[in-house]
């Protein structure tokens, strides 16, 4: 089970990696390419600046994705230095089911904006519809919501297994 | 309401994402206020209106690659050529070098990481005693953040709607203050007798040819974008491929399979800052909608009426902001509600910039939980109060510098009323 776990890890982080790498070489390549485009022909294509735009924005958040899976956000950690250390587990746990709460609150107003854009919204770039560029959003959110609910599931089983041994002890 | 409110953030304080934090107040407050929650997400999406965005990924990447190859040393190797033979040479060493260093990595603590093993022993091996040598290593950690192409400097940029380009030369004059005050300093502490080595033409030609391919950098990016030929953004991308291509290709310091592994890396970071922007600029809609900056602003000038008043408590706000919250969630948090504020007092919003990352930068090594105290403390093995002591000195004379940074604007306006 943990084999087949972990293998399930390496296939995911392997393909973020991939996705990630792709995004920021794209965008890398594109804009070095309008640079060189203006030097040499003194033209440039229209196109670009609003794709690196949405590159941006997509491999940021996709970004935000990984960093979901690599527990690697932003955070203040003043629980460590004030709180002693049997109930960590039980704050982190509190945190994991916010955290997937307000992940699933945000898939659920992505997904409501996306629907508004669907009936109401135009063409945006290369004449396609703009709800396909803000796609991102509820995509990214939902990763994001079932990481923080597996997280969860996995932080309140070492918590029961620790209190298990505890009582066994 | 408020009871969920106050229970969100009571959670920041204990580990939670901040962009989940924030993210959640935004949801409360217009699901309170009875509008849809959509709002949200529009909000985020504006995002992808700001042009400028594409320079954090591209500084970043540089950045990363930067730290990850051969740079740091054959900083250190040249610097201590050229600079060696100067009075108290090896703290100026320091103190230049992790300037360049964190002006080209941003303020994430890289630089104490990367840097520190490298300068500690140095210093003590140069007869410096411990408690100088680490002080100064944990309070230069952060210096270079007014220095162009720093990170914060571009998300002030973002968040304020400013000219980079503007902010990027407004740093240049405050941050070599910091510095020159800071050199002043070292050089007065510096053990009587020191052994002073003189190197030959021939040594300082082969330190040249080792840096050769990585001094440029700075020139490529000040020189490109005042000499009119890129925007920010533009010279960005023109930093990340050049390093890209030396490190990888010319250099070989870093091997090509390694490269995603350094993207995802770079975007792992550049991914946080995204959705606390984008959090951010959901909840300052909020904030902006219930004229919150505007009843902020009236309800501090019935006590404060003069200019210089507000600017000393805004002062004392940014230590204490800077000292609890990373750079990147100050900045986009706080900077929407005090810019209004600062513009009521006649404050230039690129003299505040100047003025938030001062704050910001010294909130680093301010105790008691200033982010560099921790990284050193953590780096060097020392408990964190004998960091505080070691750092007095140097955090007494950037609070000097802020004082002048903050009631000469000149300062930051001078070079950009010249080349602006």
């Amino acid at each position: 089970m943990s084999e087949k776990s972990s293998t399930l890890g390496k296939v995911i982080s392997l393909t973020g990696e991939s996705v990630l790498a792709l995004l920021l070489s794209t965008t890398l390549l594109l804009a070095c390419a309008q640079i060189f485009m203006r030097t040499v022909t003194g033209g440039s294509l229209l196109w670009i600046d609003p794709l690196l735009r949405y590159l941006v924005l997509w491999s940021g958040l996709f970004g935000a994705v990984m960093a979901t899976f690599k527990n690697k956000h932003i955070a203040l950690d003043i629980a460590s230095f004030i709180l002693p250390d049997s109930s960590k587990n039980i704050v982190e746990l509190i945190v994991l089911f916010f955290a997937t709460l307000t992940a699933i609150t945000l898939t659920w107003a992505a997904t409501s904006f996306i629907l508004s854009e669907i009936e109401y919204g135009g063409l945006g770039l290369f004449n396609l519809p703009t709800y396909i560029w803000n796609l991102v959003f509820p995509v990214t959110f939902a990763v994001m919501s079932v990481t923080y609910f597996f997280q969860s599931i996995q932080c309140s089983i070492r918590l029961f297994s620790k209190q298990q041994t505890k009582v066994e002890g | 309401m408020t009871i969920l409110k106050g229970l969100t953030l009571l959670l920041a304080l204990l580990r939670a994402p901040l962009f989940l934090v924030i993210s959640a107040l935004a949801l409360l407050s217009f699901y309170s206020a009875e509008i849809d929650l959509s709002v949200v997400i529009i909000e985020m999406s504006r995002l992808a209106e700001t042009p400028v965005l594409v320079s954090l990924p591209l500084f970043i990447f540089a950045g990363s690659l930067l730290s990850e190859s051969g740079a740091p040393n054959r900083m250190l190797t040249f610097s201590r050529i050229f600079l060696g033979w100067m009075p108290g040479g090896m703290a100026v060493i320091t103190l230049v070098v992790c300037a360049i260093f964190t002006a080209f990595t941003g303020a994430s603590g890289v630089t104490i990481f990367a840097l520190g093993g490298l300068l500690l022993p140095a210093l003590l091996k140069d007869g410096y005693t411990d408690k100088f040598s680490t002080g100064l290593i944990t309070s230069s950690g952060s210096l270079g953040l007014l220095f162009p192409p720093s990170l914060p400097i571009i998300l002030y940029g973002v968040v304020a709607e400013t000219r980079i380009d503007h902010l990027f030369i407004a740093g240049i004059l405050p941050g070599l203050l910091m510095l020159v005050l800071l050199i002043g300093y070292s050089i007065s502490q510096s053990p009587k007798g020191q052994q002073r080595i003189i190197y030959s033409t021939k040594e300082k030609l082969a330190g040249l040819k080792e840096i050769g391919w990585e001094l440029p950098l700075p020139f490529i990016i000040i020189g490109g974008i005042y000499g009119g030929f890129f925007v920010p953004s533009e010279a960005a991308a023109i930093t990340a491929l050049y390093v890209l291509i030396v490190e990888v290709f010319i250099l070989r310091d870093i091997p090509l399979k390694k490269v995603p592994s350094i993207m995802t890396q770079s975007m792992v970071l550049y991914g946080g800052i995204l959705v606390i922007l984008a959090a951010s600029m959901a909840s300052t809609n909020y904030l902006v909608d219930q004229e919150v900056p505007t009843r902020l602003f009236e309800f501090i000038n019935t006590y404060i009426d003069s200019k210089y008043t507000f600017l000393l408590l805004l002062n004392i706000f940014l230590l204490i902001v800077g000292a609890m919250l990373d750079i990147f969630s100050a900045l986009v948090l706080v900077v929407p509600l005090i810019l209004p504020i600062a513009e009521g007092y006649n404050v230039d919003p690129i003299h505040l910039g100047i003025i938030f990352l001062t704050n910001l930068q010294i909130g680093y090594c301010t105790p008691p939980v200033g982010l560099n105290l921790f990284l050193a403390s953590y780096r060097f093995n020392k408990p964190i109060v004998e960091l505080y002591h070691a750092t007095l000195p140097y955090l007494g004379l950037l609070l000097i510098t802020l004082v002048i940074i903050t009631y000469c604007p000149w300062l930051s306006t001078f070079l950009i009323s010249m080349w602006g």
